[in-house]
């Protein structure tokens, strides 16, 4: 799989500076995304993957900062240029996002049209009759039909209005796309047909998605690597098979959420679950996040703290139960 | 089983719509069904599932069940008793036995009050226990029942102190003060997270054991509605239109509605990544201001036949060992799905070109 | 429980202290409350409060006098306010039996510096019994007018001397001569002003063209006390000055800071009982409305329509015509038009909380509509109810004060509104008269402006429309 990287993230942080005290949301996060992937961001509420999204788009929530690191979308740094700059070239050109609801980020009172016109004119000079044929081809490829450009959101269904929010995720032809749980309010069929649109467009279209969700169920079905983020830093990073196949997750935590995860197909008279809570992250554990929580537990997790480390190959963990030294 | 501790006949809940001055004059008047005829019956001690998407009923059936509103038509029967339009003294004896848990632990609870107010709160509007001291030993007993301990520290804390599995915990023991014999628990997993969601399912079976109490466990999440629950029913537009023993219902569905739903579950199982996923299903789900004629769900099915629209609605008819399921079609689905998995196929053959 | 009510008080604390123009309206209301609390000691007349309407409490102070502080600003001073006592005094006792008579001789001198003569001269003779008494006043350069005068009947009683009222027509006789005769002989007595012509050099133009002259003017009274029981009870010369009081007084004599002091408690006391009265009106009104709903809501709702589209002040001019005006009416027929206010915002946001599942998990639990009411939503309303119960304070003043201008206040009490009214009806907007209009009309904007600052305070804090957090 040596693929072109589209996406280097190095050593990203991300701190929201509060009352109580700096929480340190994204903890020195590296990763890569590859051209054509899907990479999964997986984790609890709270663990900073929502964070991390709108830090590779350079516009953290406030209190929220970046504080170090480097974003190398094709090799350039976005963390260095300015923001009219990332305005112009980086956002929505070629890196973009599907925010959480986003469906409920369409305006009630313009039809679909007037919303998506005013992305494209925003960043490219089109006539009018260019621009609508974008706009429907778009429309479209989410599978929906022209006559959706006239109607307001509110006469659109959940799913119907989650579609018009990807293709104009889409219109700009973006590199990389970042969706943020962008099915969880959907109800399970109109779930199961975003999904089945989104493994659609990826064959269509060459570009890399990273999908966020809380849900390991879902990444399953989408994602062709997988990132478990637990307390603001990578647990463990895997493909597909490596993680959902039948030799299983290496880190603790993951092994113990899958477990955790009820299976349709299969009577299971009880399921795991992981005692304790989500650390707070203004003052983290000491040695390996995980550790209070953890079932396997050793000396050294409580002292050291934990780097990734490549176990066999695109098979990164930061568990030092799973270092062979 | 011991005989039926909750007996729904018929169950109905239309709302009306409100109207312009034009329809009040012409004496329109149209109707949101929500819950359009819903009939079961719950053992005691059992876990009864009612299943399905958003804007199916399961949700006002339960609070029907709760007799949070006022039933429209049909009959409610708990223990024995008729409590369909049940009022003063009766009512308040409902409002002790029937108890219910909200989806949401954030909202659920008043963030103004302690935990101590929370759970006092039953008490104080029963006019439970004698004095002071004994109410609170009981809040304490409640609370170290749901594994909420020491009590001490809780009893003074506020909902938003409490981490979402706790704020579960705490709303369940609110519903445990009174004693009750049915639980109607509304989502009450869906808000939390993973790794804490089979931990609170988990108490809560240990308490229908130790209790005696029977639950109605209303979810859209099938997957934790096959291992948490007993008996499932599937509602599609305010009716059940298959029901059974979970395993059943979910492993042999039968309802073309429900395979659907069923092959939507996503699950965390590799090699899925390529394929697209089976939905045999089509368009959306109509408004229950204008429920199909026939068959609720033939607009929607692959199977569908003339007879599934001119005809009257198929009635729920048991198929045996209590797998009950509303469709004109199911022995010959059943055939075709008992080919399918005879020859291994996979969910995407079973289309309705293979039947007609 | 506790602990965590004490904490929210002091996140709220924290919250508003960082809201500047709040604090300094609880430093103003802290000084309005202590202006009220300790009224008896900053007032100098202590029965202000209740005889404010009577003349004969204020007889003794000057009239239109300015405020002490003028003198402050001008060249040329007024006179200040003093009571002079017997210099000298000599008795001699005549007779005996029934026919003893006593004759007191006293000499009251007062140093006149510069600067405007005094508004008046007073000699005040207390006396019981019968008595006859010849007054003096002696100029420094010897010029003298007398006035005789008797008491007859028997008891106690207070001789009161004016030199404007009783003199002006001896010191018109005393200095005629010294003034041009053609002028003097045209001038009609009653013309002229007593007071800068007793104080006037003798020469011509005393009556028209003053030149004042400073020195010892001498009271001297010679009282004669007729009878063994007749005695002398008090003597005093005052002298009325053109200044007196922290905010002089008005041509009623009244001393207004005392007026203003005694204003401020009414003001509070309006203000405050009708906005809580009529706050928690519209509070529970608006809750009951929300969290119904359905026809009665609607009912509820024109209800409300009707009563703001009343209008307040016909209804109230109509209600103080048929009513003797009272105070106690006005503040109730204000709250029966002032509580609308709150009802539209509590309402919305009671709309709100009753979707929050725990209102459905309470009446699952069997509460009841009050017990809901009371529990759980207004608790939540009380951090706006105390924002626009502040907020309403200003208008229940200003609508008293309205009232009293045009005649229909209270006239029991002492309000601003009434202090204004005696001023506009005696003119003395028109006579120059500003510090009789001035004070009371800022008392009422400060006072407005005070319950304002807080309002808006704890509005930004507490409103939850406005909350940007």
């Amino acid at each position: 799989m040596a693929m072109e990287r589209v996406l280097e993230v190095r050593d990203l942080e991300l701190h929201y500076f509060t009352r109580k005290g700096v929480v340190r949301a994204v903890d020195k996060i590296t990763f890569d995304v590859r051209q054509g992937e899907t990479l999964g961001v997986v984790g609890e509420s709270g663990c900073g993957k929502t964070t991390m999204g709108t830090a590779l788009l350079n516009m953290p929530t406030p209190p929220g900062r970046i504080v170090g690191g480097q974003i190398l979308l094709d090799g350039l740094d976005i963390l260095k240029i300015s923001e009219q700059e990332i305005r112009r070239r980086v956002r929505w050109e070629s890196i973009s996002m599907v925010f959480q609801g986003a469906m409920n980020c369409l305006t009630p009172v313009y039809t679909i049209e007037k919303q998506m016109k005013e992305t494209l004119q925003q960043h490219r000079e089109m006539s009018k009759e260019e621009a609508r044929t974008r706009m429907k081809n778009y429309l479209n490829m989410v599978g929906l039909a022209d006559d959706v450009l006239q109607r307001y959101p509110h006469e659109l269904s959940g799913g119907m209005k989650q579609r018009v929010v990807i293709a104009m995720a889409l219109f700009l032809e973006p590199r990389v796309v970042i969706c943020d749980e962008p099915t969880t309010a959907l109800d399970v069929v109109v779930q199961a047909q975003v999904i089945n649109l989104l493994k659609d467009l990826k064959s269509q279209v060459n570009l890399s998605f990273i999908f966020i969700t809380h849900d390991l169920s879902i990444e399953a079905e989408v994602s062709d690597r997988i990132m478990v983020m637990y307390a603001g830093q990578i647990a463990e990073l895997g493909t597909s098979d490596q993680i959902f196949g039948p030799q299983g997750p290496a880190h603790p935590y993951t092994q113990r959420l899958l477990a955790a995860t009820p299976l349709l197909h299969k009577e299971v008279t009880e399921l795991a679950f992981i005692p304790g809570t989500p650390p707070d992250l203004v003052d983290p554990p000491s040695g390996c996040r995980f550790h209070p929580r953890c079932h396997v537990v050793m000396d050294r997790c409580l002292k050291d703290e934990v780097p990734l480390r490549e176990i066999e190959p695109d098979h990164m963990v930061a568990c030092w139960r799973c270092f062979h030294e | 089983m011991s005989e039926p501790i909750l007996v729904a006949e018929n169950l109905t809940k239309w709302f009306p719509v409100k109207r312009s001055v034009g329809q009040v004059l012409r004496g329109n008047r149209t109707w949101v069904r929500a819950v359009d005829g819903v009939s079961f019956s719950i053992e005691k001690g059992e876990i009864f599932g009612l299943v399905g998407e958003s804007g199916c009923g399961k949700t006002t059936t339960g609070k029907l069940i709760m007799k949070l509103l006022e039933i429209t038509d049909g009959r409610l029967y708990v223990s024995g008793e008729d409590v369909t339009h049940v009022r003063g003294r009766a009512l308040e004896k409902h409002r002790r036995a029937v108890q219910m848990i909200f989806q949401d632990p954030y909202s659920s609870m008043n963030p103004r009050f302690t935990i101590r107010d929370v759970l006092m709160e039953p008490l104080e509007i029963h006019k439970v226990g004698k004095d002071m001291k004994e109410r609170e030993a009981w809040v304490r007993e409640i609370l170290n029942e749901v594994k909420l301990s020491p009590p001490e520290e809780f009893l003074v804390r506020h909902p938003h102190m409490l981490s979402g599995g706790q704020r579960q915990r705490a709303a369940t023991a609110r519903t445990l003060m009174l004693n009750p014999s049915v639980i109607v628990a509304d989502e009450p997993v869906s808000m939390i997270d993973l790794s804490t969601r089979a931990e609170i399912l988990h108490m809560m079976r240990q308490l229908q054991r130790e209790l005696g109490l029977t639950y109605i466990y209303v979810t859209h999440d099938l997957s934790t509605a096959r291992y948490f629950t007993d008996r499932l029913a599937v509602m599609y537009l305010g009716k059940i239109i298959e029901m059974g023993p979970s395993g059943t219902v979910i492993d042999r569905c039968l309802h073309p509605y429900t395979q659907a739903l069923i092959g939507a579950v996503c699950e965390p199982v590799s090699g899925k990544v390529n394929q697209v996923k089976d939905v045999p299903i089509k368009g959306e789900i109509p408004a229950a201001t204008n429920i199909p004629p026939g068959c609720r769900f033939h607009p929607r099915c692959l199977y569908a036949i003339p007879e599934c629209w001119e005809e009257v609605e198929p009635k729920l008819v048991d198929i045996g060992g209590g797998h009950m399921v509303a469709c004109r079609r199911h022995e010959e689905i059943e055939r075709v799905g008992a080919a399918a998995r005879t020859s291994e196929a996979s969910l995407g053959i079973r289309r309705a070109t293979r039947i007609s | 429980m506790k602990g965590a009510r004490f904490d929210q008080l002091r996140t709220f604390w924290a919250e508003f202290r960082r809201v500047k123009s709040g604090l300094v309206g609880l430093a103003l209301l802290g000084v309005f409350i202590l202006i009220v609390l300790l009224a008896p000691w900053l007032s100098p007349y202590s029965q202000a409060d209740k005889r404010w309407r009577d003349m004969t409490y204020w007889i003794d102070s000057p009239r239109d006098a300015r405020p002490l502080w003028v003198n402050w600003f001008t060249s040329r001073k007024y006179t200040e306010t003093q009571t002079i006592n017997a210099a000298s005094s000599k008795e001699t006792i005549t007779g005996s039996g029934s026919s003893t008579m006593r004759i007191e001789e006293m000499e009251f001198p007062y140093q006149y510096k510069a600067g405007y003569p005094p508004n008046d001269i007073m000699i005040k003779l207390g006396v019981t019994g019968r008595s006859s008494y010849e007054v003096l006043i002696v100029r420094p350069d010897g010029k003298q007018m007398s006035y005789r005068g008797s008491t007859t009947i028997e008891g106690a009683q207070v001789v009161r001397l004016s030199v404007v009222e009783t003199l002006a027509s001896r010191v018109y006789a005393a200095l005629a001569p010294s003034e041009d005769p053609a002028f003097a002989a045209q001038k009609d007595p009653t013309q002229i002003d007593p007071m800068s012509a007793l104080f006037a050099k003798a020469q011509p133009g005393v009556f028209t063209n003053p030149v004042n002259v400073p020195g010892t003017y001498t009271v001297k009274v010679k009282l004669a006390l007729i009878g063994p029981d007749a005695k002398l009870d008090t003597s005093q010369v005052l002298v009325m000055g053109g200044v007196s009081g922290i905010l002089g007084t008005d041509d009623g004599k009244r001393d207004l800071w005392s007026g203003v002091v005694a204003g401020t408690k009414w003001a509070l006391l309006l203000g405050l009982l009708t906005s809580l009265i009529s706050v928690a009106v519209g509070v529970i009104y608006g809750v009951a409305s929300g969290y119904f709903g359905g026809w009665i809501d609607a009912l509820m709702n024109r209800i409300y329509e009707v009563f703001t589209s009343i209008p307040l002040l016909p209804i109230l001019i109509v209600m103080s015509a048929v009513f003797k005006p009272s105070i106690w009416i006005m503040i109730l027929v204000m709250c029966v038009f002032f509580w609308t206010g709150p009802v539209k915002t509590v309402r919305s946001i009671a709309l709100q909380i009753k979707e929050n599942a725990y209102i459905e998990a309470a009446r699952g639990l069997g509460a009841s509509h009050g017990r809901i009411l009371f529990r759980h939503l207004v608790p939540q309303l009380l951090p706006f109810a105390f924002a626009s119960m502040a907020l309403s304070v200003p208008g229940a003043i200003v609508t008293e004060s309205s009232l009293s201008l045009i005649g229909l206040g209270d006239a029991t009490v002492v309000t601003w509104g009434q202090i204004l009214r005696d001023a506009f009806g005696s003119g003395a907007v028109l006579k120059g008269v500003w510090w009789w209009v001035v004070p009371p009309g800022l008392a009422i904007a400060v006072m407005g402006m005070t319950f304002a600052f807080i309002g808006f305070a704890m509005d930004t804090i507490l409103n939850p429309r406005l909350k940007t957090r």
